[in-house]
């Protein structure tokens, strides 16, 4: 008896602590009107005549930045063969060239997902947060390859160390 | 008997005079009209009934006989709505390819019904579920409002300040070639609906069927609102979510190429 009161009482406070944490990570809770837009949801914009909208054109976010991947992704193969054939502590500059952009190829890739998949559209809180993390992540990693390519053996010896290992 | 026999006695000289007649070897070596063994084949087919919303979609079988039923999915589908189920729901009209309405998921592909062979191996069943990842209207039909509405906004129609002075405007045979592979394409959103960028952006992202008469638009030398065009797809989302999955040139029940005219869109708008 006892015990069915306590699980009667506890349950709904689960129930409401679950919804609370759902709608503040994801705007599925529609607050009051239960035909406001919502991100990917089943109500659209506008009546089912009027055209969907475009965002604002940008093409730092269009084509620049689709070339710039795409030639600092061709840009890595030569690389990465050039790191092979020469060692970096003869070369530092090349060692440090390839070690920024592997980091910018990564932050370019981890940002797609994010866009894909925690966009602030969808996830008001969690999106920003994901995004600012792979920054601060991005801009670490600078620091720490900044720092081991000029106060230690630098990326390229370490990758040949670990492989001989 | 007493009352019928003379009209049944009738009869049988009739037929008895006609056989003699009309025949030139004995019955016995009449050929009987071939039986179809049968070939019984199981169809499970996704259910959900608008009117019982709380009730979870299910998967509802139906056996049929694959002898007296056409080649085609859609001709099983219209067999069991006739004769099994009719409250089964799907789309189709003209059942050779070209209206697109019978757009579905048919054993983990999107195709048309109406083009899809019937799988003749019977130990296998046939699983048919309607197009991935969109809002569903009733059993197979999806909610495809989105989808047209995204269609309406690359303003899909020729537009040209300049027409000629009289007559109609004229195209080299190398410009019309570039518009082949491009105009068939019959909007049954087969492709979108197979690419999973579309499933988790459906919202923003314009999706293979759309950027690819976005293209068809772009690529037509009477058309002179390209550069503007283009200017649309300028952003992070209506293109550019397009990660070269190929899903959709995989799935394209009129063999056309979407991801193809994708990456001439990308290359023109890196080439701007």
């Amino acid at each position: 008896m006892s015990s069915s009161l306590i699980l009667r009482s506890a349950l709904p406070k689960v129930l409401i602590k679950r919804s609370l944490f759902r709608s503040s990570i994801q705007v599925r809770q529609a607050s009051s009107d239960p035909f406001a837009y919502v991100p990917g949801g089943p109500i659209y914009k506008g009546t089912v005549n009027d055209p969907t909208t475009f965002p604002p054109p940008s093409k730092t976010h269009g084509s620049y930045h689709w070339a710039f991947e795409r030639l600092l992704s061709a840009a890595l193969v030569p690389m990465t063969v050039t790191a092979f054939a020469t060692s970096g502590t003869n070369y530092p500059l090349l060692d440090g060239i390839l070690g920024l952009s592997l980091i910018i190829h990564s932050h370019i890739g981890f940002d797609s997902s994010l866009v894909d998949y925690l966009h602030q559209r969808k996830f008001p809180v969690f999106g920003p947060i994901a995004k600012w993390t792979l920054r601060a992540a991005t801009v670490g990693t600078m620091v720490g390859v900044y720092q081991f390519n000029t106060n230690d053996i630098g990326l390229t010896e370490l990758i040949a160390k670990v492989w001989t290992a | 008997m007493s009352v019928l026999s003379p009209a049944i006695r009738r009869l049988a000289r009739a037929s008895i005079a006609d056989a003699r007649a009309f025949t030139t070897s004995s019955s016995r070596l009449q050929a009987e009209p071939l039986q179809k063994p049968v070939m019984n084949k199981e169809f499970k087919i996704y259910r959900w009934n608008p009117d019982e919303p709380a009730k979870k979609p299910t998967l509802q079988s139906y056996t049929i006989d694959l002898n007296q039923t056409g080649p085609m999915v859609l001709d099983a589908l219209i067999k069991i709505k006739n004769e099994i189920d009719p409250t089964l729901t799907f789309r189709r009209s003209c059942r050779e390819g070209i209206c697109g309405s019978c757009a579905m998921n048919i054993n983990g592909q999107n195709t048309l019904a109406c083009l899809c062979r019937i799988d003749r191996d019977t130990s296998k069943d046939s699983k048919i579920y309607p197009l991935p990842h969109m809002y569903i209207v009733k059993d197979l039909v999806p909610d495809l409002t989105q989808f047209y509405k995204q269609y309406k906004s690359i303003q899909p129609y020729l537009q040209n300040d300049n027409p000629p002075e009289k007559g109609e405007f004229l195209q080299s045979q190398e410009d019309r070639r570039k518009l082949d592979g491009l105009y068939e394409c019959i909007l049954c959103a087969c492709c979108s609906t197979s690419c999973p960028s579309y499933w988790w952006n459906q919202d923003e992202y314009l999706g293979p069927a759309t950027l690819m008469q976005a293209y068809r638009w772009i690529a037509d030398s009477r058309d002179s609102n390209g550069a503007k065009r283009k200017e649309y797809l300028q952003n992070e989302m209506s293109m550019y979510r397009c990660h070269t999955i190929f899903n959709c040139a995989r799935t394209c029940p009129k063999g056309l190429n979407p991801a193809a005219a994708i990456a001439k869109i990308k290359l023109e708008l890196a080439a701007d």
